[in-house]
């Protein structure tokens, strides 16, 4: 037995001399650089200024638990968390997900969400705590009114914490009652964060020149790092600390959602967004200096909008499949695949010049894989 | 603040009430082989009805598309030939003889009031397949509508200088560089599809208006059907091409929605 042991542990750090001997940064300076600006992670909070209560924890703990709770279903029959799963990276795990009818699209994961410009799919709001709101005002999700709302919180255990923070319910207009909502919920998915990864160890790593920790960072992975900065051409679009560039595009995923209706996608986002009273540049942002309105000032309708998606961002990705906006690929594999026979044909000309099939060999494909995996080996 | 909220949502609301019933001749449409897989020609009718859309100068890649849409359609469909079997061909078609075995296979079967659109920047236009198609235009006295570059265009009018020319989106140039195309070319129109330049939200851009002042009877506009679900953005983009062409005095809107259209196909 002790013989055995030894045996095994001699195994061991032989492996471990080898793996030492061999570990490596196979990196150029060009991709150092591009690795760096990945990070750092995860960034510095700072209070939503639209949000009066972004930040309190009376606020995050209302919000959870509104989150969790039925109560903000008009028939009391469905919570945030039925689509957006906390085992599941708070993304839905069915391809479409379903509220009172199927729905269009698959329930985006609420992680990191803090850091976005435009919410949703289709950027329909250009904050969160507005964004928060539509599930439960659509009659196909939540199917509240501002009313039914209202009479709602009154009659649930959450009353006491929600005239703790906003004062007394009744002395509220009903729209205040939802958007104060809301901001709890907002303040509440402000929270949801994904944590430092193996990628973010390594990317650290070299920022501060520790080369020798920075070989920990497994080979294939780095493969597969190259391939999405350079010839997948990856970060072009999944770019930043957040691995998104928070914009919209045509990534050639089909967008009927039956024979006779199709998902504009930012083209009616943008329809949303010109149309919504709760913008940052509106009555009901708390920012006084409308300090982030200068995006829905300034965004001008393209031709191009339709059909296109906004990137989503790769944190914690690996928890969160099926992908796309209608949750057409199953996997990460298949979302490799998809780019890797991309179909130009559905792309304009004009359009998405970047987009080109990427034709990785398999061990190409598993090292991107293994890449994309390690922005997801936190603790979740 | 509020003004231009205003002004970016009727981007979307729809035309002025005068201008609801501006008939459009779409200059710029496809209906390719995938789209011919996922919506009926019929249901492609009703879309282009509902839009207001009186007249559309279609291509397809390939050309059945185009058949059928002319089929269910013989009033409002104005047939182009395409010298593409499939849209993905868009890049290498000028180096594929087989492309004018196609081309003079439909031209002998059907009739069509222009070759394209086809995709030529700079010395493609050389190329013995795209000198080829531009002869078969010519012994049919064909238009031929043109995706490309400026290079591309001058290429085409040394070769054939009593051509007629649509050139797609303008070529994706500036309006003083579209104004020189149109100055230096009589015989060159312009189309405008998948250009979102024209207009903002504070109505229409003052290089347009004054370029579209000089050149009335040149220009028209087109939804660019380049993927089957686009079909369902011919009644939004005919809404909005409403919209920005109220902007303009209405002899002015009317040509560009229609007449210079009609007038590029009956110039000999």
């Amino acid at each position: 037995m002790i013989k055995s042991v030894f045996g095994l542990l001699a195994l061991f750090l032989g492996a471990l001399w080898m793996s030492a001997a061999t570990a490596e940064v196979i990196l150029s300076d060009n991709e150092i650089a591009l690795t760096l600006s990945h990070g750092p992670w995860p960034p510095a909070f700072v209070a939503d200024p639209s949000n009066r209560v972004s930040g309190l924890p009376a606020a995050i703990k209302l919000g959870k638990g509104l989150f969790f709770n039925p109560v903000l279903s008009r028939d009391g029959s469905m919570s945030c968390s039925d689509c957006h799963d906390p085992s599941h990276g708070f993304a839905d795990p069915k391809a479409r997900s379903v509220g009172k009818v199927i729905l269009d699209r698959n329930a985006l994961s609420l992680t990191n969400v803090r850091g976005h410009r435009w919410f949703g799919w289709a950027g329909g709001n250009d904050n969160l705590w507005a964004q928060s709101l539509v599930p439960i005002l659509n009659p196909d999700e939540m199917n509240h009114d501002d009313e039914s709302l209202k009479t709602a919180i009154a009659k649930s255990t959450w009353i006491q914490d929600y005239e703790a923070l906003f004062g007394p319910l009744s002395e509220q207009a009903a729209t205040d009652v939802s958007v104060n909502i809301a901001k709890s919920l907002a303040a509440y998915q402000e929270t949801l964060e994904t944590g430092p990864t193996s990628f973010d160890r390594f990317r650290n790593a070299m920022e501060r020149g520790d080369i020798a920790a920075a070989a920990h960072y497994p080979l294939a992975a780095q493969r597969g790092l190259q391939i999405f900065l350079g010839r997948g051409n990856c970060a072009f679009c999944h770019s930043g600390p957040a691995f998104t560039n928070r914009e919209f595009h045509d990534a050639g995923v089909p967008y009927f959602i039956n024979q006779t209706r199709v998902d504009t996608g930012r083209y009616g986002g943008l329809e949303a967004l010109f149309a919504s009273p709760f913008t940052l540049a509106g009555s009901y942002s708390d920012d006084r200096e409308k300090s982030g309105a200068w995006a829905v000032r300034q965004v001008q309708p393209l031709h191009s909008d339709f059909g296109t998606f906004r990137v989503p961002s790769l944190r914690g990705t690996a928890r969160t499949a099926p992908y796309m906006h209608n949750g057409s690929l199953a996997d990460l594999q298949a979302v490799v695949d998809h780019y890797n026979t991309i179909d130009l044909e559905r792309l304009h000309t004009d359009g998405e010049a970047i987009l080109t099939p990427l034709a990785l060999s398999k061990r190409e494909s598993s090292d991107l894989l293994k890449f994309l995996r390690t922005l997801s080996d936190d603790e979740g | 603040m509020i003004r231009s909220l205003v002004a970016t949502t009727l981007i979307f609301a729809g035309s002025f009430a005068y201008a609801q019933d501006l008939p459009i001749f779409d200059a710029h449409m496809h209906y390719s082989h995938d789209a011919v897989l996922q919506i009926p020609p019929d249901q492609i009718v009703k879309i282009l009805r509902d839009a207001g859309i009186k007249k559309a100068l279609v291509s397809s890649s390939d050309d059945d598309g185009t058949q059928k849409l002319k089929a269910a359609a013989p009033d409002i469909i104005v047939p182009a030939l395409r010298p593409y079997r499939q849209r993905g061909e868009t890049g290498t078609w000028m180096h594929d003889p087989a492309i004018i075995d196609y081309l003079e296979e439909r031209l002998a079967k059907f009739n069509y009031e222009a070759i394209g659109e086809f995709h030529a920047f700079g010395d493609d236009i050389k190329t013995d397949v795209v000198q080829r198609m531009i002869a078969l235009a010519r012994e049919r006295n064909l238009l031929l509508h043109h995706h490309g570059d400026r290079q591309a265009l001058d290429l085409i009018f040394a070769s054939w200088p009593e051509a007629r020319v649509l050139w797609a989106h303008s070529g994706f140039d500036r309006p003083d560089e579209v104004a020189e195309a149109l100055e230096t070319y009589p015989r060159l129109w312009a189309d405008l599809a998948y250009r979102s330049d024209m207009s903002n939200a504070q109505g229409l851009a003052p290089d347009w208006r004054k370029t579209f002042a000089a050149y009335p009877d040149r220009f028209m506009v087109g939804t660019d059907t380049f993927a089957p679900e686009r079909w369902y953005y011919v009644g939004p983009h005919a809404d909005y091409t409403r919209r920005w062409l109220s902007d303009l005095p209405a002899g002015i809107a009317r040509k560009i929605a229609y007449e210079n259209a009609e007038t590029m196909l009956m110039t000999q």
